[in-house]
């Protein structure tokens, strides 16, 4: 494909201005399909997860007891009975956490276990050691926990009518709606919902904490924040953050699940562990997990826009009301992201949005692919589809239409000029390979001539921006060791959740040193190992882990770089590394010799990297900035059928187009954009949370919560990635992360579905069809949209 | 007998300080074999997938292995049998399995934590030589994955060859195999029993001794009160050793018997001869894991509203066979169960069989499941029809059951009578509503609301004819 803007080469590694062409290649570097660095041991049982460790002797295991009030004041916690049962350590409660009893991710307020109120159903106000967790969980059922009710608000339409919120509205305003929506030609009201999603990471929340000698502890936590995690054992217990070791391997998923909410379970085997002396693990079964952790917030999303005949916009004024559960945890980042993804890649001439922090006595809703950034595309998409439709025109004209575009269209409501816009030559790209204009026709034809089943097909782009909203979080550090054989041990901040950061980075490594992949071996996250680090999130793994271990590795090459010179009698500047050695002419020195001629030379071989992100930068009182160093980019297009009758439906074929920059392993980021679709169409098709009328979650086990399975992948599924197009900004090796901005392709399933709805009546105006599009929801929207 | 004997990934085991009630999962895991791993110890989600070998063969002479759920599967049921586990599934001689590295190789794991279940059921897929898309699926359904959205699993499974799971170790000795023909009775330390007779007479005999001991067939419902609900049976009467229950044959007259403790997977190739809609409709029962080892039997014992045999074995006119200490009779499925969770059925009544009837000449049956989920899902409503329509293009029989509008599975005999006589037409589809409506009663929950329950209920009715008497593209399965 074309491109516009100049192309940039890949980086160059090497200082040596006149590179020798090395003979042999090392395999594995950046670019390469490189299978998953523990392929062989997921399938072979030898990956080891936090509940596969062997239990260290004495080992206590930890039960929940929890709330049976949405809301309530706890007047009393009798835990004789549970006391007396044979097995049973002890049993913490609030009273027994050492220092301060929050933790709270981002706002402090929110108690490890409540001292007064209990907030949610689920919410877990004690909890039982035992020598089992069978015991454990008997005892924590003798526990008697007394309360009397509170009022409490449980959903979002009762919160936003109390304005029952956590904290005030967040604004992003740029220019005057107001004006402008009343001067424009054409105006609509309307809105659309998206449910709660749980993670269902398969792997479910777990920590094992150990005492060490004096006050220190060592927790073997799956989290994706490990740092988070130290810092807030060390309040729980009153000890300096020196005196906690955070650490973790792998985690079996995580998804957003286990950034702040890893917190509750490590604290609580932590707490255990300080009280008992012993080491105590804390494996929530499934049940508990669901039923205690918080989920995707849900969202009620309401526009006026205003628009002229041929569907271009021109003012916006938009309500985002997120449910963020009982407490704050991260919903300032996930409003902040859902409103700067309002627009997702659409230019709104005026607009202002509005985020709402609703609060209800539910789990606390957190992070989770996308961060919000899905919901609040979803509202710009719900609202193209209503303008298109009111219009009678193809919602993909009027999509196009729209499209941030030079030179003067281009501003986001967060004041961010978009650059390097990929979209619309993706789009271009995609009509023609998905035969997009004949089969919108045959499906027309179709639908024409069928009443009970009935096709649709829509087309979606994905504008995701890439850096965590908060400027400071962008940091990363890594530590790189070469032994004396050549091998490398690699440590980074980031946390391996299947994601594939680990071979990244390796990758990323190898590629500086010149050496194969399978000479860099990345070991366990830790806070002993590199400190301060950010969580695992916001697709930032790669990028910025990845720039920490090329910066740490270039350092120790440049300093092997003066020894090769002298072991090969040549200059500095000739020299560069590839093939698993050192070359400058016709002379080589094995990558190992070298690393021992610089030991015998008393070079250091070991070195940490840093790396920060450039160019970013946001004010949070004015909503202002450039929160993203770049933007990452996709299009999807989507058939799918429905059956009018019933509301079931069947994804029929997706095409899709992704943009990774210049990958730095493809195998990997095809994986993270199927599984990032597959996840998103189990968001805004089947997944869905239901609560009774009491608060309590209905849907708190995979035989009632249903995520996709292999059935539900579409038979004709096309991926390709975007070629020839590196990043222009100077991330690792030009590419661009994948982890989140995959998951909303899956907005073009959900509206393929409002297409076929759309097919059920006279149109005129768009499907009410919120998210997610269960049988049920189908098949209302389709009886509305008859005639 | 106080000691359980099985085979483990090759090597004999013997068991006595269990539980009854212990789990094949758990236990595995105690002993450091956890590369199977516990994702809901509810059945539902595959990541404890194991196979087993209960000593049948298959009509090629291999092995029958089945994938299993080890999370609701006793450890006492293993007695008698071969299990492996991904730890011991190559070939013992450090080659991994072809399973193994087809999902390594092809990106099919991203954390893995899934992967060894899946292994586990690609295992089971090779040792098969039928692979079309469609079973493929159906033995995966049983499996979840969060991570990679399964295009790269199922391609590893389409490129298995055909092999055995430690395709060099000796199938079961006649030792082993007269295990599984002679009464077990395994008392744990602590009192629990589990105890499985070999014929009706010592289960009867047992159970009159035992009033509170849980019966328990393939416990894909009974696991989860053990797993879940931490409840503890006192004793486990297994009917896994019961031939007389396990029979699946074909009547003289075309009709169809399957023994109560027969698992579903061993009845489907019959019920497609006997109806093809009727075996993929049994087909969205659980996943394969759940076919491999629940029963018929146990799905009426649950007299669950939203069971899914029900439906279609009242619609198909079948009767349930029952023992009980006044020996055996006959009840019709739509009588079987009373009222919520109540049946026909006093406490130390049995079930035998099922019998379906042969399909009376012209009729037609059609089964609908309507879920969230196309595969195992439970249903929010069923609906089972047996249709004939007579030459003159009236609706000559019709019988119609629905699950998941009532208490209990339902007997639509309202919509029944509305229908019988009148010509089978779209028009009259659509006017059944007000009966389907009059027949039915439905509440709302977690899988639905009553509302979409009734709209759904009645427009099967229009399906059905678009199915018999239709035009064009009338189901989504046609796409
Ligand atoms: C993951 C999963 C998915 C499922 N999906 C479905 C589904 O799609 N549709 C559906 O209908 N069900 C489903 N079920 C429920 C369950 O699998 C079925 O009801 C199954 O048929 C139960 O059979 P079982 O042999 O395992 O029963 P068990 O658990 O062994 O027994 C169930 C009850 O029946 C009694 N019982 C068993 N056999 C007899 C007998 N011969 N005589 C008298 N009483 C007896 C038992 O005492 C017990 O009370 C699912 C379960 C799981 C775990
Ligand atoms: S643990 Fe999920 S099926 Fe067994
Ligand atoms: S690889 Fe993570 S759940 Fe399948």
């Amino acid at each position: 494909m074309t491109r516009r803007g100049p192309v940039f080469a890949p980086d160059d590694n090497a200082a040596a201005p006149a590179r020798a062409r090395p003979t042999a290649r090392h395999k594995g570097g950046v670019s390469e399909t490189a299978p998953h660095d523990s392929a062989l041991r997921h399938v072979d049982g030898g990956a080891k997860y936090i509940d596969d460790m062997s239990e260290p002797a004495g080992c206590l295991h930890l039960a929940l007891v929890t709330s049976e009030w949405a809301h309530a004041r706890i007047t009393g916690i009798d835990t004789a009975k549970a006391l007396a049962l044979d097995g049973v350590a002890t049993v913490i409660a609030a009273g027994d956490i050492p220092g301060e009893n929050d933790m709270a991710p981002v706002m402090p307020g929110e108690p490890l276990l409540p001292p007064e109120v209990a907030e949610y159903v689920g919410h877990p106000v004690a909890a039982v050691a035992a020598a089992d967790f069978e015991t454990a969980r008997q005892a924590a059922k003798l526990v008697e926990v007394h309360g009397e009710p509170l009022q409490p608000v449980l959903d979002l339409d009762d919160a936003i009518a109390r304005e029952h919120y956590l904290l005030a509205p967040i604004v992003f305003q740029r220019g005057d709606p107001g004006p402008a929506l009343s001067e424009a030609p054409r105006r609509l009201q309307g809105g659309t919902r998206v449910g709660c999603q749980d993670h269902f990471y398969l792997e479910t929340q777990v920590a094992l904490a150990v005492p060490q000698e004096d006050d220190e502890m060592v927790v073997y936590s799956g989290t994706q924040h490990p740092t988070e995690v130290q810092h807030i054992v060390a309040h729980l217990l009153a000890v300096p953050h020196a005196a906690v070791q955070v650490e973790v391997r792998r985690m079996g998923g995580a998804f957003g699940g286990k950034e702040s909410q890893a917190s509750l379970v490590a604290g609580l085997a932590a707490v255990a562990a300080a009280k008992t002396g012993r080491p105590v693990k804390l494996r929530l079964d499934r049940d508990s997990d669901m039923l205690v952790t918080g989920k995707r917030h849900a969202f009620k999303l309401d526009w006026d826009v205003g628009f002229d005949d041929d569907g271009r916009i021109l003012a916006v004024d938009m309500q985002l009301a997120g449910q963020c559960g009982w407490s704050v945890d991260l919903s300032p980042g996930v409003l902040s992201r859902a409103l700067s993804h309002a627009d997702n890649a659409y230019y709104y001439p005026h607009v202002r949005l509005t985020g709402l922090f609703c609060k209800t006595n539910t789990q606390s809703n957190t992070a989770f692919r996308g961060f919000g950034g899905p919901q609040g595309m979803l509202a710009a998409e719900a609202m193209l589809d209503a303008i298109a439709r009111s219009l009678g025109k193809d919602p993909l004209e009027v999509r196009r239409l729209n499209l941030y575009a030079a030179p003067d269209r281009l501003l986001t409501p967060y004041h961010q000029t978009v650059e390097h816009f990929r979209i619309p030559e993706m789009i271009d790209q995609l009509v023609a390979s998905s035969d997009y204009a004949r089969r919108r026709a045959e499906i027309d034809r179709f639908n024409a001539g069928n009443d009970v089943i009935k096709r649709g097909l829509a087309l979606a782009p994905v504008k995701f921006g890439i850096s965590f909203n908060k400027p400071e979080m962008n940091q990363a550090g890594a530590l790189v060791n070469v032994y004396t054989d050549g091998s490398v041990a690699l440590n980074h901040g980031g946390t391996e959740m299947g994601q594939g950061v680990f071979v990244k980075v390796a990758q990323v490594v190898a590629e500086v040193f010149g050496i194969d992949l399978t000479a860099v071996r990345a070991t366990a996250t830790t806070t002993a190992k590199v400190p301060n680090t950010s969580p695992t999130a916001a697709s930032s793994g790669s990028d910025l882990n990845g720039m920490a271990a090329k910066q740490a590795a270039e350092t120790i090459r440049e300093r092997m770089r003066a020894v090769a010179a002298e072991q090969l009698e040549a200059d500095a500047r000739a020299v560069t590394f590839a093939g698993n050695q050192a070359v400058a002419g016709n002379k080589t020195i094995g990558f190992g010799e070298l690393a021992q001629a610089c030991h015998q030379a008393r070079v250091s071989l070991s070195s940490t990297g840093y790396y920060r992100t450039p160019k970013i930068h946001f004010d949070r009182e004015t909503n202002r900035g450039r929160p993203f160093y770049y933007y990452a980019h996709g299009v999807a297009v989507s058939e799918v059928a429905i059956d009018t009758l019933t509301g079931e439906w069947k994804p029929l074929r997706t095409d899709i187009l992704h943009d990774v920059g210049s990958s730095l392993n493809p195998g990997v980021d095809r994986g993270q954009i199927e599984g990032g679709f597959i996840q998103g169409l189990g968001w805004l098709t089947m997944e869905e949370c239901v609560w009774d009328a009491e608060g309590r979650l209905l849907t708190h086990a995979p035989s009632t919560y249903k995520i996709p399975t292999a059935r539900d992948v579409p038979r004709d599924l096309r991926i390709e990635l975007l070629q020839n197009a590196p990043n222009e900004e100077a991330t690792a090796f030009r590419s661009k992360a994948v982890g989140e901005p995959p998951l909303m392709l899956a907005n073009s399933v959900w509206l393929a579905l409002r297409d076929a709805v759309h097919a059920c009546g006279p149109g005129g105006r768009a499907a009410a069809l919120d998210a997610p599009a269960t049988p049920e929801k189908i098949l209302r929207a389709v009886e509305a949209m008859r005639p | 007998m106080t000691e359980l004997q099985f085979t483990l990934n090759g090597s004999p085991r013997r068991v006595a300080d269990q539980p009854a009630h212990r789990m094949t999962l758990d236990w595995l895991r105690a002993q450091g074999l956890r590369a199977t791993k516990e994702g809901c110890a509810e059945g539902d989600c595959g990541a404890c997938t194991v196979l087993l070998d209960r000593g049948q063969t298959r009509a090629d002479g291999t092995p029958d292995w089945r994938a299993v759920c080890a999370c609701i599967l006793p450890l006492a049921q293993l007695d008698g049998c071969r299990v492996v586990t991904t730890e011991g599934l190559s070939d013992g001689q450090g080659q991994p399995h072809p399973a193994q590295t087809a999902m390594a190789e092809q990106f099919a794991t991203q954390c893995g934590y899934c992967s060894p279940g899946f292994v586990m059921s690609l295992a089971a897929i090779a040792t098969r030589p039928e692979r079309d898309d469609d079973s493929l699926m159906d033995a995966l359904a049983g499996n979840l994955c969060r991570c990679t959205g399964y295009r790269p699993i199922l391609d590893a499974a389409r490129s298995l060859p055909v092999t055995q799971p430690r395709p060099n170790d000796p199938a079961l000795d006649a030792g082993q195999q007269d295990r599984r023909t002679t009464r077990l009775d395994y008392t744990a330390p602590d009192g629990g029993r589990f105890v499985a007779p070999t014929t009706l007479d010592e289960l009867a005999a047992l159970r009159a001794a035992l009033p509170d001991a849980w019966l328990w067939a393939g416990g894909t419902d009974l696991g989860l009160k053990v797993t879940k609900d931490g409840a503890h049976p006192p004793t486990i009467l297994s009917l896994d050793r019961l031939d007389a229950l396990h029979e699946v044959r074909s009547t003289d007259d075309g009709g169809l018997v399957v023994g109560a403790a027969a698992p579903y997977a061993d009845m489907l190739d019959r019920l497609a001869a006997l109806a093809p809609d009727l075996a993929s409709y049994f087909r969205r029962l659980g996943g394969a894991q759940i076919r491999n080892i629940g029963t018929v039997g146990g799905n009426l014992g649950t007299a669950s509203p939203i069971g899914d045999s029900l439906p279609a074995l009242i619609a198909l006119d079948a009767g349930v066979e029952l023992i009980g200490p006044r020996g055996r009779r006959r009840v019709a499925a739509a009588d079987f169960v009373t009222g919520y969770r109540q049946t026909v059925m006093a406490a130390d009544d049995l079930i035998a069989a099922i019998r379906v009837p042969p399909p009376t000449p012209g009729s037609r049956f059609a089964g609908y499941k309507i879920a969230k989920r196309v595969d195992q899902d439970i249903s929010g409503v069923s609906g089972c029809f047996r249709i004939a329509v007579a030459d003159d293009g009236t609706v000559a029989e019709l019988r119609a059951a629905f699950g998941g509008v009532a208490p209990r599975p339902l007997r639509a005999t309202g919509t029944e009578a509305f229908l019988t006589g009148k010509p089978w037409t779209r028009e009259t589809a659509r006017a059944a509503r007000s009966a389907v409506l009059e027949d039915i009663s439905p509440i709302s929950d977690a899988r639905g609301t009553a509302d979409y329950r009734k709209a759904v209920a009645a427009n099967l009715v229009e399906r059905l004819w678009h199915d018999t008497a239709g035009q064009g593209v009338t189901r989504l399965e046609a796409l």
